[in-house]
């Protein structure tokens, strides 16, 4: 035998029945087969083998790997299964062929394509005849389109407005300003209508206003609770509108109900005590402000019932005029007063530079683009156990602590310092927890060391009665083994 | 398809033209119009993806802990340069952390028709199979505005192995082997039953072993000397239960037992025993039998470079009986386990003597130390709730080590920088002392 002995910890290659032959780790694929040197550093560059452009041999489909003969077995062992020689081009390319995308898109495009069709095809049967609720110009049975009919029959022109300041310029003594939904009109929507029923001197209906519109458009009434019938009776003799009279019996209510102390005023078609229609008269000679409980009546569906046509032709056709206000969501957004005052940071910047802020919003996308292509997919790796093998043990200790075992601690550091101390004291291991055998013993030892404590309380003690107690046994039986050591 | 920065900084350029010469959709249009075109010729430039031909070669198993360099070769067969960032994935483990993106990333060019070598230099930080993942590719056009990319999938395997790194502590147990064999002319000797030759008496011999006839015969006194026993087998078994999986330290304890048990096959076979392996839980997840004494370490760390801890509980009952089937004649049985109290006592204690009453058993566990640091913290009361459990800790283990012994097992517990010697020194105690 050698005196120093071949290495048995080289790496070796997997074992042969893996089927890697044994010279696989040492082979070097020699691809610089002409000789330009087989040291070769990371990332150089190497011509073909051939060394020249015409011969590209290895190179070409068809023309295997095998042709730069120093490369044995270089096309990979079966353990390590590579691009067998020969194989057509792209067979390593993860990416898909036209026919696989073809089959992997073509169920998404046939779904795409059956939503696209549905959407289509329901928009177009819906499409026309739905409008918002109490829209003179819709038909459904929540427009209110019959009724508007019935006023252009008799002479009274409708015309529907959608802008506040619109609706307040067309007031006028001889207008009818109806309001859809004063509840919804923002800050200057609603001063725009308050001075339209203060000068128009007009009639001014508003339909259902409840406590966020009634402060501003009828500081005089309020609203009082719900009225639950939905047909209410005009309530005679305290209401002297003759309107209600010609009526009778109307569906006034199931909405608000309204009380006013204004002197003047007339409240008709009282569910409860309170009037679901009340008639407040204007400051301007002429005008009056009419509210309504609720819109119902007005409706298509409901127009037909009960004395409701008279009532609304009676109320709306007053004036020859009426202009039916219809609040959008563009309106409520438009807010003239503070725009004119502050200005934009866009409304600064020159009128060129803004498109130029556009290309240069362009270039960000392309940059989030270029930032947000990986390069390749992440690998993914199952994780290995990570199990602190103390972990018991450490789980053990917070067990102790959270149940203040001291008494436990305590045994377990006792004998756990019994045992060391035995044999420094010459106790036989048996005898370890034999407080007769032990504690002389060890009483022995200190005395001729000359520090006297007392090993019997501490080996054989009661339990610490406290957290601090239990620090400072631990302490305590520390420093008797080290002094029974010294000694 | 990939875009670049150049192309996200040219569009915002574009924004001055924009801004000065065409405030209009024109001129938005022109600028555009005008990258896009740009990059429709760039892209149209780029060499394909889908055609190149990459193919692997280089290392195909390494020592954990040590550089692997996997070689990629790139075949540009078509008619236009090849001008490419190249990411050569691995899975995460192949490289330290923080140093993948690094190691992974090559730029190069290849000429039309011609090929270029890559090199990428793994460093595994986990034993077992490292497989390929795709190699992406992008290729840039001239101007390098926009860029084709694709991947294409190379399968290679990188085996990493155990490091046995207890190799340090071969020549030293070597030197005893010697010793035992007689080789040397140190007074100490083989106990084994084979009788070797008579030499002249010593000094310092035991005097039991004058051979009496002998030194009638001649006018020296003379003494028998005897080898070692040689051709024993061990069978040396990882236990991949969930007990191997707990971490000493960094690694788990399989690991550690993996390195006593390497540098106990090493040696094993220098002294010309023959060593099988068997890694078992609730079944057998490795096995290495019959190879001969040059062929047995290769074969271990092969088996072992897969071996992942299971996290279910041994089943000792079908451990024993595999053992009784790998070793039908009297053997050195190598438990590498755990001395943890619950899975001994129920598990392995009641069938151990259907092991001992054949074999010599040594069961060989990972102490931790930190249940020793644990053990001796003082100064707060967590600190001695710390102590008191690991001191129950230990003595538990001591009691579980007793139990064994009474049933005839050598039982080995050693931290993990020491366990390999330690089970090392065991054998040679037990081969000094003629129980193979």
């Amino acid at each position: 035998m050698t005196p120093t002995p071949p290495d048995p910890t080289r790496p070796t290659p997997p074992d042969p029945g893996n089927g890697t032959g044994p010279a696989q780790d040492t082979t070097t694929p020699a691809l610089s087969g002409t000789g330009n040197g087989t040291g070769h550093p990371r990332n150089t560059a190497m011509p073909a083998p051939s060394g020249t452009t015409t011969d590209t041999g290895p190179a070409r489909p068809g023309t295997d790997h095998g042709t730069d003969g120093t490369h044995p077995g270089g096309s990979g062992g079966p353990g390590h299964p590579t691009t067998p020689p020969g194989q057509g081009t792209g067979t390593t390319s993860t990416a898909l062929t036209r026919a696989q995308l073809w089959t992997r898109a073509r169920g998404f495009l046939l779904a795409v394509a059956v939503l696209l069709t549905a959407a289509v095809a329901l928009a177009g049967l819906q499409a026309g005849d739905h409008h918002g609720r109490l829209d003179p110009r819709s038909a459904d049975p929540d427009g209110s389109r019959a009724l508007a009919q019935l006023l252009k029959e008799r002479g009274v022109t409708t015309r529907v407005v959608t802008d506040a300041q619109e609706a307040a310029a067309a007031a006028g003594p001889g207008t009818t300003l109806l309001v859809a939904d004063p509840d919804l009109l923002g800050e200057p929507q609603r001063r725009a209508i308050r001075s339209a029923i203060d000068l128009s001197g007009g009639r001014t209906v508003l339909v259902a206003p409840g406590s966020p519109a009634l402060p501003e458009l009828a500081p005089a009434a309020h609203a009082k609770g719900f009225a639950h019938q939905r047909d209410l009776d005009p309530g005679t003799p305290a209401c002297t509108l003759p309107s209600a009279g010609t009526a009778g019996r109307a569906g006034t209510g199931d909405g608000l109900r309204y009380t006013t102390d204004l002197p003047g005023a007339t409240g008709c078609y009282p569910s409860g005590g309170h009037p679901t229609l009340l008639v407040l008269p204007s400051t301007t000679k002429g005008g009056d402000t009419v509210l309504l409980g609720s819109e119902t009546f007005l409706l298509n569906k409901r127009l037909a019932d009960e004395g409701n046509a008279s009532l609304a032709l009676q109320l709306l056709g007053s004036r020859p005029e009426l202009v039916w206000y219809l609040p959008t969501p563009a309106d409520m957004s438009a807010d003239p007063g503070t725009d004119a005052q502050d200005p934009s940071l866009l409304d600064l910047v020159p009128a060129g530079w803004t498109w130029a802020l556009l290309q240069l919003f362009f270039a960000a996308a392309l940059a989030a683009l270029w930032r947000a292509r990986r390069l390749g997919p992440l690998v993914t790796e199952d994780l290995p156990v990570a199990i602190r093998a103390s972990e018991a043990t450490e789980g053990h200790a917070r067990l102790y602590r959270r149940a203040d075992a001291r008494d436990r601690a305590a045994t377990v550091l006792r004998a756990a310092a019994r045992e060391r101390l035995a044999p420094l004291v010459g106790v036989p291991a048996p005898q370890a927890h034999d407080p007769a055998a032990l504690v002389p013993a060890v009483s022995a030892r200190l005395t001729a060391g000359g520090r006297p404590s007392d090993p019997a309380a501490l080996l054989f003690g009661t339990t610490p009665a406290d957290d601090a107690a239990l620090v400072a046994l631990a302490d305590h039986l520390d420093a008797l083994e080290r002094e029974v050591r010294s000694s | 398809m990939a875009l670049t920065g150049r192309a996200a900084l040219l569009a915002a350029l574009g924004s001055v033209p924009v801004g000065l010469l065409g405030p209009s959709w024109t001129g938005l249009l022109a600028v555009n119009g005008s990258l896009a075109l740009a990059c429709a010729v760039d892209y149209a430039l780029a060499a394909p993806v889908r055609t190149l031909k990459p193919a692997r070669s280089g290392a195909t198993s390494v020592r954990l802990g040590e550089p692997a360099d996997v070689h990629l070769t790139l075949t540009n067969p078509g008619t236009r340069t090849l001008r490419a960032d190249v990411r050569d994935a691995w899975p995460p483990s192949s490289w330290t952390p923080g140093t993948e993106a690094a190691a992974s990333r090559h730029s190069l060019t290849v000429p039309a028709g011609e090929r270029r070598r890559l090199t990428t230099r793994l460093r595994p930080t986990r034993r077992g199979d490292r497989r390929a993942d795709r190699i992406t590719i992008r290729s840039y056009g001239p101007l390098r505005l926009l860029a084709r990319q694709g991947s294409h999938t190379v399968p290679w395997t990188v085996r990493v192995l155990p490091p046995f790194t207890s190799r340090k502590h071969l020549p030293s147990r070597l030197a005893r082997l010697r010793e035992l064999d007689g080789r040397t002319s140190v007074l100490t000797r083989g106990e084994g039953t084979e009788f070797d030759s008579l030499r002249d008496y010593v000094p310092g011999d035991d005097t039991r072993s004058i051979d009496w006839r002998a030194t009638a015969r001649r006018n020296k006194v003379a003494v028998r000397t005897w080898r070692p026993e040689r051709d024993r087998h061990i069978l040396i078994c990882l236990d991949t239960g969930r007990t191997a999986a707990g971490r000493v330290g960094d690694a788990p304890r399989l690991d550690s037992a993996m390195d006593a048990a390497l540098l106990l096959a090493a040696l094993a076979t220098r002294a010309g025993d023959r060593v099988d392996l068997l890694a078992h839980d609730r079944r057998p997840r490795a096995q290495v039998q019959g190879r001969s004494a040059a062929d047995t370490l290769p074969a271990f760390v092969n088996a072992m470079a897969g071996l992942e801890p299971a996290l279910v509980e041994t089943d000792s009952r079908a451990l024993v009986s595999t053992i009784l089937r790998g070793a039908p004649r009297r053997s050195l049985v190598v438990l590498l386990t755990s001395l943890d109290a619950a899975p001994i006592e129920e598990g392995l204690l009641p069938l151990l003597p259907r092991l001992t009453q054949r074999h010599t058993v040594i069961l060989a566990s990972v102490a931790d130390p930190h249940i020793a640091e644990m053990a001796a913290s003082r100064g707060s009361l967590d600190a001695v709730y710390e102590a008191a459990a690991a001191t129950r800790t230990g003595s538990q283990r001591l009691r579980t080590a007793e139990q064994l012994s009474r049933h005839g097992v050598h039982v080995v517990d050693a931290t993990p920088d020491t366990l390999a010697p330690a089970l090392a020194d065991a054998y040679l105690s037990l081969k000094a002392a003629g129980r193979l």
